[in-house]
């Protein structure tokens, strides 16, 4: 008796779900275990877990503030992977739309608020391309691998919002008062750059939906239909099936690194945008940096296989987990849980994928068998 | 002592620069192998955490204790690099996506908070910590003496492993086998060499590194224990293997020069010198940005020693 | 010349049998090598030769059968048990390590007595490596680098490592696809020579004359299983052919497209250069021109600038100086899409990786060029009913338009990329060793397809290995060598030898 692992020839339709639940599952369970040896009752840590993120008074509500920004990231990494260009950049894509979004809200700030919040959309989006289009060029002119510049890039980008906020006196800088000379924070946004959000159900905990989830979705339904419909979609996925494909298909490889980079780094712009628009109304550094959302949206759009559309619902699912890890934050419940058990969901997840790739099998030796007319396979 | 800035910053920046080293040469193990784990933060943090542990709770003499909190804090690291190597290795996993959820696990939000919370590590000041030593003396040696031998114990077996790792991969068998693993697993493979073995053997060595680099923070720097306590050092040490063209010597040079940079502000700042600390701080990001360009940009064809398998499965039977 | 029945045969393989997902590679094979004797084995292109030489060195395990090594039953878990054992294989695509020197390729895995030492000494095995080459005629420097060597040198180096080895039986999976007719001989003298001094030397090729040649004894696969085993004194090309393929071949070579004067000069290539991946000159101002109807046939020995030739005509590889015109317009370097548009049609050597997106759907595949169509939408049903078309005129078996591209064989996968090139019906083909690796019905298949779009007034330019193709469909001959052409030839007139002479740089006409 031996296993072996073969690679699939079909994919059945039925793993594409099972897998993912199924890693999910493992991974709660991993998680139990990790509790349970210290010392935690895995049972009792859950229910609470699953309280503060979906059931609990505002749960659902915080839960979608938390999810907003990994549904961004999310999508951004999905845009970039579905073409095997590795943007890695999210997280700094994210804090410049941010950084854009709230100076066009700041130096926009007579124009009437439905105007303000369309041009924060549009300077996030600019911002986040921008900081994505020099991996993108640097890929494109000088075959330089994106994964390492575009990470580079985000402790970069994390350090110019620091210098912008704690060690200058630039734009974003709020230095109307004394205090806050001391303690160093970003300007207030005029109250036309709140963006609005609309309360869906008003008994029980209550579930308010933002402006920016909504956006999502809708970057959702444009990322959807622009790989699965379009012309650029088509050149999309013979990229990201084989470069070679691509170049003898006479498809512009250059242009589209660019151009798919630049659409990346423009959602999670966006999302940046979202940020100060939906929930902050500053730029605010520390927050932005503190949840590490753009490594979250590369496990979630690894979750999501690059589905637009799962990616939307497994933000939903890290963001409650995220939103609970914060509401729990004390002395009885263990800190750091959420990313173990993020963590654990993902190394399931990756090593379940084998599962849909390859058949492991475990063979009899000399065993008889119906043969089948042969070819040879080449190696 | 009048030491001038420059001796100031430059034995900093090698005290600084001790860290990144460990966890560059961890890396650049796994590396030649072909295995690219981006995972080092967390394992560094996980050793950090460990080792502080250890010097907490053992009792003991001060060099045992020490001793064996070096060795703890590697095996933390070894055993999170173990989950790499099995998911990219034999689960033949994504290599990026795999070291991110390394580090999302273990990193200063995941299992390292867990443990130093668990513990009850934080905010305590370590029982133990690695003191200067100036081996016979040497610190009295004009410039290089302030620089190189006022230094914890960890900084010279630094040195050390270096020198070994430098010798392993160009003056042995095994070494000689890594590196073809790295550049040619099928050419290995054919060869008789388990492809396998070797990338699980260098990818966990690889995080015991990392967790002694992690160690040095915990146990020699800062000597206590915070949440994301190696604030980044773990990227920089990526970075820094592609700085150094995937050699251990170049390594060692671009640790210190990286450390510098991270200590430079601050010891300005203790001078009443003001300089916006961002700026120092970016400079290794960019530096490593620049250097990976000249490298592609393909002046020298063959590349400047990146492993040509570094980052891809190698899978045998196979249509 | 037969050994008493007493001595057992160094290596003898019974009841191999080998899955793959969806195919049985090796069917029950039996087979016997005896030791000092050069056998070959025979069989078409997926009758399961690599598979089985696979086996044989422990690469892959076999699902059933044995194998024994002088009499003695062993099990190979890993390459390293068979090279322990004395097996060693040159591979198709070498097994070396690039950036490596040839001394440290040699020495690489070995762990026997001497070399168990865990210091590595450099200058012992560079030594050693010298005296073997002298020995055997394969001259290599041992402290050169293995990017730095051309084709030939680097199977000497392959053969090489066998030698280091000690190996008892050398196992040679086509070993001539890289070598002029001339360097070919060289290597069978070489092996003879190895088989003298009491080793076992394993031959695997399609090729009849070659197994003549070299062999003393042939066993044919044909469809994974082993169908004969002969001493190759008795067997004739033809009787070879027929086992090889399983009916009687008829010799059918239908008559070339005979030019008239007037046909007009389609594709005309001037002076033209190109560096290859290493930077290197790989093309040399080559010159051609290809009138309509006609097949100008590209010889010469792989890596003397075929692919960049190739490349640079489609538009891959922007060449470094000279131009290229279609029609007498002139090409921009380097533009793939504009070569398309100028009518270039391109069939490339690498069928699943270039000609193919592996992973889509023949409907993509199909749709890979023609896709631009008008607005920024993609017309889906319309790239299905192309695809069915395509399925349905060009004889695709096993497939529909959903099929993903690497489900299909070598031949129905070329179909595929033929059927879509000629559909944009293009004024060029460039076709670049368009029947490797397909078997005999399916390059009959291929070779029809080219002469009917030659006939249609389509100018074909045919890079290829195979001397028996070219010979077979080309109506001028010119041969590639370190880049320049190094002569023209009447295929009507012309020998494989005097091909060969100028594959190897020999004489310039």
């Amino acid at each position: 008796m031996s296993v072996r692992i073969e690679r699939r020839l079909e994919q059945p339709r039925w793993l594409g779900v099972a897998v993912p639940t199924g890693s999910i599952v493992l991974a709660l369970l991993l998680t139990g275990a990790v509790l349970l040896l210290t010392g935690h009752d895995p049972v009792h840590a859950y229910h609470r877990l699953f309280n503060a993120a979906f059931v609990g008074k505002d749960a659902l509500t915080q839960t979608i503030v938390s999810a907003t920004p990994l549904a961004f990231t999310g999508l951004a990494a999905a845009a970039a992977f579905r073409m095997q260009l590795f943007n890695i950049g999210a997280e700094g894509q994210l804090y410049f739309g941010a950084i854009f979004a709230a100076a066009a809200g700041l130096y926009l700030h007579s124009w009437p608020s439905a105007l303000l919040i369309a041009a924060m959309v549009v300077a996030g989006a600019f911002g986040g391309a921008a900081w994505a289009a020099i991996p993108g060029v640097l890929r494109a002119f000088c075959r330089t691998n994106e994964i390492i510049t575009s990470l580079m890039l985000n402790y970069v980008a994390a350090l110019i919002l620091n210098y912008l906020i704690f060690d200058s006196l630039s734009y974003w800088r709020d230095t109307s008062t004394p205090e806050a000379k001391v303690f160093p924070q970003g300007k207030l946004l005029p109250d036309a750059a709140n963006w609005p959000s609309w309360g869906i159900v008003h008994s029980g905990p209550g579930l308010v939906i933002p402006l920016g989830f909504g956006v999502a979705v809708l970057v959702a339904v444009g990322l959807w239909a622009l790989y699965s419909r379009t012309r650029f979609g088509f050149e999309v996925q013979v990229l990201g099936d084989s470069w070679r494909a691509a170049r003898y298909a006479g498809i512009r490889t250059r242009r589209k690194i660019l151009a798919v980079m630049c659409l990346s780094g423009a959602i999670a712009g966006i999302g940046g945008a979202s940020q100060d628009g939906d929930f902050r109304h500053l730029l605010d550094p520390r927050g932005l940096q503190q949840a590490g959302y753009g490594y979250a949206g590369i496990v979630i759009a690894a979750l999501a296989r690059y589905n637009p559309f799962a990616v939307v619902l497994i933000s939903l699912l890290l963001g409650g987990l995220q939103n609970a890890g914060y509401a729990l934050q004390g002395a009885d419940f263990p800190s750091g849980l959420v990313g173990v058990m993020e963590g654990l969901i993902l190394f399931c997840a990756l090593g379940c994928e084998l599962l849909r790739r390859y058949r492991v099998r475990v063979v009899r030796r000399a065993g008889p068998e119906p043969s089948v007319p042969a070819t040879e396979p080449t190696s | 002592m009048n030491n001038g800035i420059v001796v100031v910053v430059a034995a900093s920046g090698v005290l600084y620069g001790t860290p990144l080293l460990f966890a560059a040469l961890g890396e650049l193990l796994a590396e030649r192998s072909g295995v690219l784990n981006l995972g080092v933060e967390g394992m560094m943090l996980v050793g950090a955490v460990m080792g502080f542990w250890t010097v907490q709770r053992v009792h003991g003499n001060s060099a045992l204790v020490l001793t064996a909190a070096i060795f703890v804090a590697a095996l933390a690291g070894a055993v999170i690099a173990l989950i790499h190597a099995f998911l990219v290795v034999t689960l033949r996993a994504n290599q990026i996506v795999s070291g991110l959820a390394v580090t999302i696990f273990a990193g200063a939000a995941g299992l390292s908070s867990y443990l130093g919370n668990d513990l009850n590590l934080a905010d305590k000041p370590a029982r133990h910590a690695f003191d200067n030593i100036s081996p016979f003396g040497l610190e009295k040696l004009p410039l290089a003496g302030p620089i190189l031998f006022g230094q914890p114990l960890l900084v010279y077996i630094s040195w050390a492993c270096v020198i070994l790792i430098a010798l392993y991969l160009s003056r042995t068998r095994p070494g000689l086998n890594v590196r073809a693993v790295g550049e040619s697993p099928a050419a290995a493979d054919a060869m008789g060499i388990n492809v396998a073995g070797y990338r699980y053997a260098h990818t966990i060595v690889g995080g015991a590194f990392a967790g002694v680099g992690g160690a040095c923070f915990s146990l020699s720097i800062t000597p206590q224990w915070v949440d994301g306590l190696t604030q980044g050092a773990g990227w920089i040490a990526i970075a820094l293997v592609i700085f150094a063209f995937w050699r251990p010597e170049l390594c060692l040079v671009g640790a210190y020069f990286f450390g510098a940079f991270s200590a430079l502000p601050f010891t300005l700042q203790a001078r009443g010198v003001t300089i916006a600390p961002e700026l120092f701080q970016a400079l290794p990001y960019v530096a490593t940005v620049v250097v990976l360009v000249i490298v592609s940009m393909g002046w020298t064809k063959r590349g400047l020693g990146a492993p040509a398998a570094l980052g891809t499965p190698y899978v045998r039977e196979e249509l | 010349m037969s050994e008493p029945a007493s001595t057992p045969p160094a290596v003898r393989l019974r009841g191999i049998t080998k899955r793959f997902p969806g195919v049985v590679a090796n069917d029950a094979v039996d087979f016997e090598a005896a030791a000092g004797e050069v056998h070959a084995l025979l069989g078409e292109n997926g009758a399961g030769k690599t598979t089985l030489s696979n086996v044989m060195t422990g690469l892959y395990r076999p699902d059933e059968g044995s194998i024994e090594l002088f009499g003695r039953p062993v099990e190979f878990r890993s390459p390293r048990d068979a090279l322990d054992a004395g097996i060693s294989m040159v591979h198709q695509h070498f097994r070396l390590v690039g950036a490596f020197t040839v001394a440290e390729n040699v020495v690489l895995g070995d762990h026997r007595g001497e070399a168990r030492t865990f210091r590595l000494h450099p200058r012992r095995i560079e030594r050693r490596v010298a005296e073997l080459g002298e020995q055997f005629g394969l001259a290599v420097d041992p402290g050169a680098k293995i990017w730095q060597l051309s084709l030939g040198e680097q199977q000497r180096v392959e053969i090489l490592k066998a030698l280091y080895r000690e190996s008892r039986v050398l196992i040679l999976d086509e070993p001539t696809a890289v070598l002029t007719p001339q360097e070919a001989e060289k290597l069978f003298v070489t092996l003879r020579s190895m088989a003298d001094d009491g080793r076992t030397i394993v031959f695997i090729s399609h090729k009849l004359n070659e197994v003549k040649a070299v062999a003393r004894r042939v066993t044919v696969l044909r469809g994974g299983r082993s169908v004969a085993t002969a001493p190759t004194a008795d067997a004739t090309p033809q009787s070879l052919a027929e086992l090889m393929v399983g009916r009687e071949l008829a010799s059918t070579r239908p008559e070339r497209v005979e030019l008239t004067a007037e046909d007009e000069t389609v594709l005309e290539v001037e002076d033209l250069w190109a560096d290859g991946d290493r930077g290197e000159k790989a093309l040399r101002g080559v010159s051609l021109h290809v009138r309509a109807g006609e097949i100008l046939a590209v010889a010469g020995v792989a890596g003397n600038g075929q692919r960049e030739l190739a490349e640079a005509i489609t538009g891959l590889r922007p060449p470094t100086r000279g131009r290229i015109s279609v029609r007498g317009k002139r090409l921009p370097a380097g533009d793939p899409r504009r070569a398309i548009r100028a009518g270039i049609a391109h069939v490339p050597e690498d069928r699943l990786g270039t000609g193919v997106a592996p992973s889509l759907t023949i409907a993509s595949n199909t749709a890979l060029k023609s896709y631009r169509t008008q607005g920024p939408f993609l017309r889906r049903r319309l790239i299905r009913r192309r695809a069915d078309e395509l399925i349905r005129d060009f004889d695709v078996r096993g497939a529909t338009h959903a099929t993903p591209a690497r489900q299909l064989s070598g031949g129905n996968l070329q179909k595929v990329v033929l059927g879509r090139e000629f559909s944009a019906q293009p004024s060029v083909l460039v076709a670049a060793s368009p029947t490797r690796g397909l078997d005999v019905a399916a390059i009959a298949t291929v070779h029809g397809h080219l002469r009917d779009a030659a006939a249609d007034g389509m100018a074909i330019l045919l890079i290829s290995e195979d001397l028996d193709e070219i010979l077979a469909l080309a109506n001028r001959i010119v041969v590639l060598y370190e880049g320049e052409l190094a002569g023209e030839l009447d295929p009507h007139g012309a020998t494989v030898n005097e091909i060969g002479l100028l594959m190897a740089g020999g004489a310039r006409v």
